[in-house]
């Protein structure tokens, strides 16, 4: 009777045992993924906040933040908000290793988004161990093509177009402009993978500088290093002739150089050509740069000009703006920080209500290239590409700081970062704004 | 006496180890990585107390030399393919050689003159760095040691693993210094820092006992700055900073600049400093402005604190106390 009772238990027990065990099994995967509950998701961004480059990408995670709040404002992402964790990474490697390693195993963030520089992500990547965790590593702002190695980088998706592309446009641009193309033609770059980038998009393109291209430590160059480098092209030029100077550098880097170029009186010397991170003219305006010299200035784009309220996406972003991230003035880094917010929130809306790291990255691989984004030039996601845009616009800056595209209409061209093959003009059509800039995919 | 004096402090070294060796295994992820710091810190503080605590020479750029470790470490691995734990031994040796040739360079140099050119190194690291192709350029050179050996298991992470490497290396090495410092060249060291003119009148070659000590940490920065690339996977210019030879010189004055034994304090308090900002901005609130600056208010007023109250470091307050 006894044995017959205990028996009967061990049974109970294990068929409950059992019955758990099946019913854990067909629990969601998700339960094992940190930063997604019920009613939220933890998402995380490491950028600089203080420092000399916080001058030109500080407002980056804040702008993220707005849209974010805009998004849980009016429902958030399948019943759940989002919550942003911002860390400080002051532009070093270090710093940028720990707060990455900070935000997944301290905050235990579910994705990164939007980091920002190529020599610290670059490292944070490894440190914090993206890859074996299985972190998504969103819209990495970089244009350093090596992000695009998936073996390198499985767990990474790029939004920039690459510096390479960038620099082959430009070197098109240069051929096809009448005015430009006899001219001698200079390159000053920043010594790191945005520069060398820049220089093997060149090399793709078959364009030669008339001097073996300047480069300078990035975060180090100095206006002495900056003048030194303009004077002495300045002699070596005829004084007949207008060189082409190609900037590819970030902003401030950028706005040191013109600087320099006003300290010399040898601002209209140059037909000036910035990239589309050195060449945001609201940024070069507040780091002290004359709205005289960027007069002129040709710079790249991939996004409409900031400056633009007749574009949709543009006037909805700075409605947000307004509302969310008071006090901030709107340029290319708050449009750029939202845009990828908005990308953030259709790609989570995809990977469904049963939210998973490889869903989400699954999600961006099959559908990623149908979102709707402010960018002009098409994104390229899929299970074998994690390149986002690909191509650039080219226009004139005014006084204003408003860029102007080339031939009064916005010619988009697309390209590669790998071949020779030559850019193409691109004939896509961007999707309209989702109603009141909030995703319904 | 002397051999049990030796003995005694290795079984204590030994008792720290196998208490690390207890805690890395009952800790999450994140301490594992943050102990890994902590050691690499602390090691680092000790060649600055090394230097400037016992022999009386003051270094503004420590941070240089533990590039010069770093880069040789990393350049080890990838161009000579030694193994990972060769390449740190590397890191040493070569910082190290690094600066005995500086020393003999700045020898006849003492107080602000000596802090003046290594801040001058330090400043111009990048610039240098710059000038050869070998050293990557502003991207830099990658130092990725691999995964754990296999026989540790598939549990065994790459947190614990850094852990291991960095406590062990850190371990030994201060406790190789703590050695060197209570023998002779230690004494010779102090009367270095306490009276070189009466050193030099007993016979002691301060010139080149300078050097030596100068060496001895660089080769100790070197190899804090292989373990401090290890852990991001890769050295540039901008992993050293000179903001980084100012956080040590802070946690050794922090720690006691005179004292060995505080050194893992000092690399705590590194670690622990913007930790626990975050917490109190994140309890109290604050705007963002609040967040950034607070670290740096933190580390400047426990300076001052330190300077004030405890000018031997806290250790020493310790040793008065029980006396």
């Amino acid at each position: 009777m006894i044995r017959n009772t205990r028996m009967k238990r061990i049974s109970f027990v294990s068929t409950v045992v059992v019955a758990g065990a099946m019913l854990l099994s067909t629990v969601p995967a998700n339960a094992a993924d940190p930063g997604v509950t019920a009613t939220e998701i933890k998402l995380g961004i490491t950028s600089p906040k203080t420092g000399t480059v916080a001058l030109s990408y500080g407002k980056l995670p804040g702008a993220m933040k707005a849209y974010f709040d805009y998004i849980n404002a009016n429902g958030g992402v399948n019943g759940r908000k989002i919550t942003l964790v911002s860390r400080d990474d002051k532009y070093l490697p270090q710093q940028a290793a720990t707060q990455t390693r900070n935000l997944v195993l301290s905050d235990k963030v579910f994705a990164i988004v939007g980091a920002l520089g190529t020599a610290t992500h670059t490292k944070a990547y490894v440190a914090a161990q993206l890859a074996k965790n299985n972190v998504p590593d969103l819209f990495v702002n970089t244009g350093f093509s090596g992000f695009d190695d998936k073996t390198k980088y499985p767990t990474t998706f790029l939004v920039l177009p690459s510096y390479a592309m960038e620099a082959k446009i430009i070197a098109k641009l240069i051929a096809d402009t009448p005015t430009l193309k006899p001219m001698p033609s200079f390159l000053i770059a920043q010594d790191d993978e945005f520069g060398k980038d820049g220089v093997k998009g060149f090399a793709l393109a078959g364009h030669k500088f008339s001097d073996t291209p300047i480069l300078y430590p990035a975060g180090s160059l100095t206006a002495a290093l900056a003048e030194g480098a303009l004077a002495k092209i300045n002699a070596a030029v005829p004084a007949a002739a207008k060189p082409v100077m190609v900037l590819m550098g970030t902003t401030d880097s950028t706005a040191l150089i013109l600087k320099a170029a006003e300290k010399l009186s040898l601002t209209s010397r140059f037909t000036w050509i910035a990239g589309s991170v050195g060449g945001d003219a609201n940024t070069l305006l507040a780091l002290g740069v004359k709205p005289a010299t960027i007069d002129g200035a040709y710079a790249a784009s991939f996004f409409p000009d900031a400056k633009d309220t007749t574009d949709e996406y543009v006037a909805q972003f700075m409605k947000i703006n307004e509302k969310y991230n008071k006090g901030v003035t709107f340029d290319n880094v708050v449009l750029q920080a939202m845009n990828s917010a908005m990308l953030t929130v259709q790609a989570l809306r995809a990977a469904g209500k049963n939210l998973t790291r490889a869903g989400l990255m699954k999600a961006i691989e099959d559908k990623g290239s149908t979102f709707a984004s402010a960018g002009l030039a098409p994104l390229n996601y899929s299970a074998t590409s994690r390149v986002g845009y690909n191509g650039y616009w080219f226009g004139q800056l005014n006084a204003k700081g408003e860029l102007k595209p080339v031939g009064g209409k916005v010619t988009l061209y697309t390209t590669d970062s790998a071949t020779a093959t030559a850019p193409v003009l691109s004939t896509y059509t961007r999707k309209p704004l989702p109603k009141n800039g909030i995703p319904t995919n | 006496m002397k051999n049990t004096s030796v003995r005694k402090r290795g079984l204590i070294f030994i008792a720290i180890g196998w208490a690390l060796l207890l805690i890395g295994d009952r800790v999450d992820e994140l301490a594992l990585s943050q102990g890994a710091l902590v050691a690499t810190y602390a090691l680092a503080i000790a060649s600055i107390i090394l230097l400037t605590g016992y022999s009386g020479q003051l270094s503004l750029g420590h941070s240089a030399l533990m590039a010069v470790g770093a880069y040789a470490a990393a350049l080890s691995t990838n161009n000579l393919g030694l193994s990972p734990a060769i390449a740190l031994v590397v890191a040493a040796f070569v910082a190290g050689l690094f600066g005995l040739i500086l020393g003999f360079g700045v020898a006849r140099l003492s107080g602000p003159y000596l802090a003046g050119t290594t801040l001058a190194l330090a400043v111009s690291l990048p610039t240098i760095a710059n000038q050869f192709a070998i050293l990557g350029g502003e991207q830099g050179v990658a130092f990725d040691i691999g995964l754990p050996p296999a026989r540790f298991g598939e549990e065994f992470s790459q947190y614990k693993w850094f852990f291991w490497i960095c406590a062990l290396a850190a371990l030994l090495m201060i406790w190789l210094i703590s050695n060197i410092l209570a023998s002779r060249y230690g004494r010779i060291f102090r009367a270095l820092r306490d009276n070189p003119v009466a050193a030099s009148l007993s016979g002691i070659n301060v010139g080149r006992l300078k050097v030596v000590a100068f060496s001895l940490s660089a080769g100790v920065a070197g190899l804090a700055g292989g373990l401090l690339v290890m852990l991001i996977s890769g050295v540039s210019p901008s992993a050293f900073p000179l903001s980084l030879s100012f956080s040590l010189l802070t946690g050794a004055v922090v720690t006691g600049v005179y004292n060995l034994k505080g050194v893992m304090l000092g690399g705590l308090i590194l670690v622990a400093i913007p930790e626990i900002a975050e917490s109190v901005v994140s309890r109290i609130g604050g705007s963002e402005g609040f967040t950034v600056a607070l670290p740096g208010f933190l580390v400047s007023a426990l300076l001052i604190l330190a300077v004030v109250f405890t000018p031997n470091g806290p250790g020493h307050l310790l040793h008065k106390k029980k006396h």
